[in-house]
């Protein structure tokens, strides 16, 4: 857990530096044009080293926020949106209005996580727009096999607290979201569980209140098989069911 | 004796009304409120409400030169960058006074004199949503209260602390939030139904009370949710748009305008009696539509009719001195969009004529602004704020 933890402080620092170094225009105009892409130097990550350089005259928008999410967020959330690090959440099939509400909160301050903020507090109104547009375009990426089968019982608990709390209401019977309500199927169990106890105590802020009143009054053993429940579900056909 | 006593108790409660009931009774949690009488089919369970985008739309990608008017009237962009831009009111001193919905928390002032930036005077605030002046003082109500900061405007780059007139409103999500009209000295505030279609016990009415916070008043029943009244200036009545449930079908039921002639004695029909004439399917039964106030004028399906103000300026022809302006914000729960300016006569028998004014929101079935609220200025022009495009626009006649 330590090492990991400071394997993400790596992240933020790595991160906001490359940003300082693709975005000089912090705070700068809505409209201006895409900053050049300038490839980190140093022994960084691969994936950043890797990104190829490009004149800006060459590149669409769409294609430079992706060299950009490459040489930004790949190191952390994986090049395909998908990492296995545990409170890393998985971007990869999220919508792009979900990301831009959680970009949006990170920047003014209200969701805290001091590699997101740094990196988010960078942004200006065109970033935000560019990387959540880019990253809404990431199919989704299932979670790898798991290296024990699920506990049936755990996961039939799961089910039902789902439709209990209502979680599918908003979340889809897939729990694969849509609009501003995140894909949750298959993301990481340590960070739902994180996420939930964080709406749970009134941490975690949402882009909405809708959260918040959701599991104010789940116990939190429940938050807990629901994460356990949602992490494990390969695909949308799972959910229903129940395998 | 005990027994006595707690009816006493009971009915002394009662009297006051919302405070103790309102804190005795609150919504049940779990299904979200909005969701209550969705369908199971797969169109409607994919329908929610989408708060506003956070990135104000920029200025050269503005509608404004879409919209459409009657012949004489133009609209501008006013101003952008105004990130949830809801209520408009407006201090003596020149200030416009913008507040904001789930996103933003913030209260702004703007300035007419000037270029017209937003700047934040109150921050980190959520749903401050209900804006009023009056002698100098903003009042400001969120969810849970109303409060009350003096001499504004001479003190924009520093509030301080205000005054809390009300600290017990109920909070929650579904129609919480506030709209706010002072009128002969009392504070005109609703409770919106704490659902899309439930038994709102205190909740679903407009109250008033006095500038002190105290006296509180019901002023009408079956209110599902109002987030725009005024008072006619010829007469002194209150009217009040008010949203109808969602999830009945496509088309149906409308949006009301409302007329309060008997303040506190009326019921407007929610929850058991839609538009004036359908009876819920599940809290009509027993009931009859002829047992509420019928509406004034119906605004349309889902349309989210929310600001409305009655046009008291000199600049617009005669024809809409004295007329209401509503803001139709358009539907979530509604496959097909639409949204507008409308416009409003009152017949003089109880009743309203209705057609739309300003046209343009929508295109390939999707928002490019959504109108929120109204502040006529002194010269008679008329701004309109959009929450969707964190923008506010000036409509003017004839210059």
């Amino acid at each position: 857990m330590t090492r990991w933890a400071a394997g993400l402080v790596f992240c933020a620092v790595v991160v906001a530096l490359a940003l300082m170094a693709v975005s000089p225009r912090v705070g700068g105009q809505q409209n201006a044009p895409a900053a050049p892409v300038v490839p980190a130097v140093g022994s960084g990550p691969k994936a950043i080293a890797a990104a190829p350089a490009a004149t800006p005259s060459a590149l669409t928008a769409t294609s430079s926020y992706a060299q950009r999410f490459a040489a930004l967020c790949a190191a952390c959330h994986g090049t395909n949106g998908r990492m296995e690090t545990p409170l890393t959440p998985v971007l990869a099939g999220q919508p792009s209005l979900y990301v831009i509400t959680q970009l949006f909160l990170f920047r003014e301050g209200r969701r805290s996580n001091e590699a997101m903020t740094a990196v988010a507090k960078t942004m200006t109104d065109d970033d935000l727009r560019g990387f959540s547009e880019l990253i809404g375009t990431l199919p989704p990426v299932p979670p790898p096999p798991p290296a024990t089968p699920p506990d049936p019982i755990r996961m039939a608990s799961g089910r039902a607290l789902a439709e209990q709390h209502k979680c599918v209401f908003c979340h889809g019977a897939g729990l694969g979201g849509g609009q501003q309500v995140p894909l949750i199927g298959g993301q990481h169990e340590e960070y739902l569980q994180a996420s939930l106890r964080g709406f749970h105590s009134g941490s975690r802020p949402g882009y909405t209140q809708a959260m918040t009143a959701a599991v104010s009054q789940i116990p939190s053993e429940d938050l807990d098989t629901l994460a356990y429940y949602a992490a494990r579900l390969r695909g949308p056909a799972e959910a229903l069911t129940g395998q | 004796m005990k027994s006595v006593r707690s009816l006493v108790v009971l009915a002394t409660l009662c009297c006051i009304g919302l405070p103790a009931l309102a804190q005795q009774a609150p919504p049940p949690a779990g299904e979200p409120g909005w969701a209550k009488g969705r369908p199971k089919t797969d169109v409607a369970m994919q329908m929610a409400p989408i708060p506003v985008f956070p990135i104000p739309t920029a200025p050269d990608k503005l509608p404004t030169s879409k919209f459409k008017l009657p012949p004489g009237f133009k609209v501008e962009t006013w101003a952008s960058g105004v990130l949830d831009a809801r209520g408009l009111r407006e201090g003596a001193k020149g200030n416009v006074f913008v507040s904001s919905l789930f996103v933003a928390n913030r209260v702004y002032v703007i300035p007419e004199q000037g270029n017209h930036q937003p700047k934040v005077i109150i921050d980190k605030m959520p749903m401050a949503t209900g804006i009023e002046l009056y002698n100098g003082s903003l009042y400001v109500a969120t969810n849970t209260k109303i409060m009350r900061y003096d001499n504004v405007e001479d003190r924009l780059d520093n509030l301080g602390e205000p005054k809390v007139l009300y600290d017990k409103l109920p909070g929650g999500n579904d129609h919480s939030w506030k709209y706010l009209r002072i009128h002969d000295n009392k504070l005109y505030f609703a409770i919106g139904a704490p659902c899309n279609i439930c038994d709102p016990g205190p909740y679903a009415k407009i109250y008033r009370m006095s500038l002190d916070g105290t006296n509180i008043e019901t002023i009408a029943s079956g209110v599902r949710n109002t987030v725009g009244f005024d008072f006619d200036p010829k007469t002194g009545d209150l009217w009040f748009t008010d949203n109808g449930r969602d999830w009945f079908s496509e088309e149906l039921p409308n949006d009301e305008l409302n007329h309060v002639t008997k303040p506190g004695q009326e019921h407007f029909g929610f929850p058991f009696c839609h538009q004036g004439s359908i009876p819920d399917p599940e809290f009509g039964w027993g009931k009859s539509c002829d047992e509420y106030v019928k509406p004034a004028a119906l605004l349309g399906p889902h349309a989210a009719s929310l600001g409305m103000t009655f046009y008291r300026g000199k600049m617009f022809p005669a024809k809409y001195q004295g007329a209401m302006f509503i803001a139709r914000h358009g539907p979530w729960n509604r496959t097909r969009k639409y949204a507008d300016i409308s416009v409003a006569w009152p017949d003089g028998k109880g009743g309203a004529r209705f057609e739309p004014f300003m046209t343009g929101f929508v295109e390939n079935n999707s928002y490019l602004g959504r109108p929120v609220d109204f502040l006529v200025l002194r010269d008679g022009s008329m701004l309109v704020s959009d929450d969707h495009a964190g923008a506010i626009y000036r409509i003017s006649y004839g210059q």
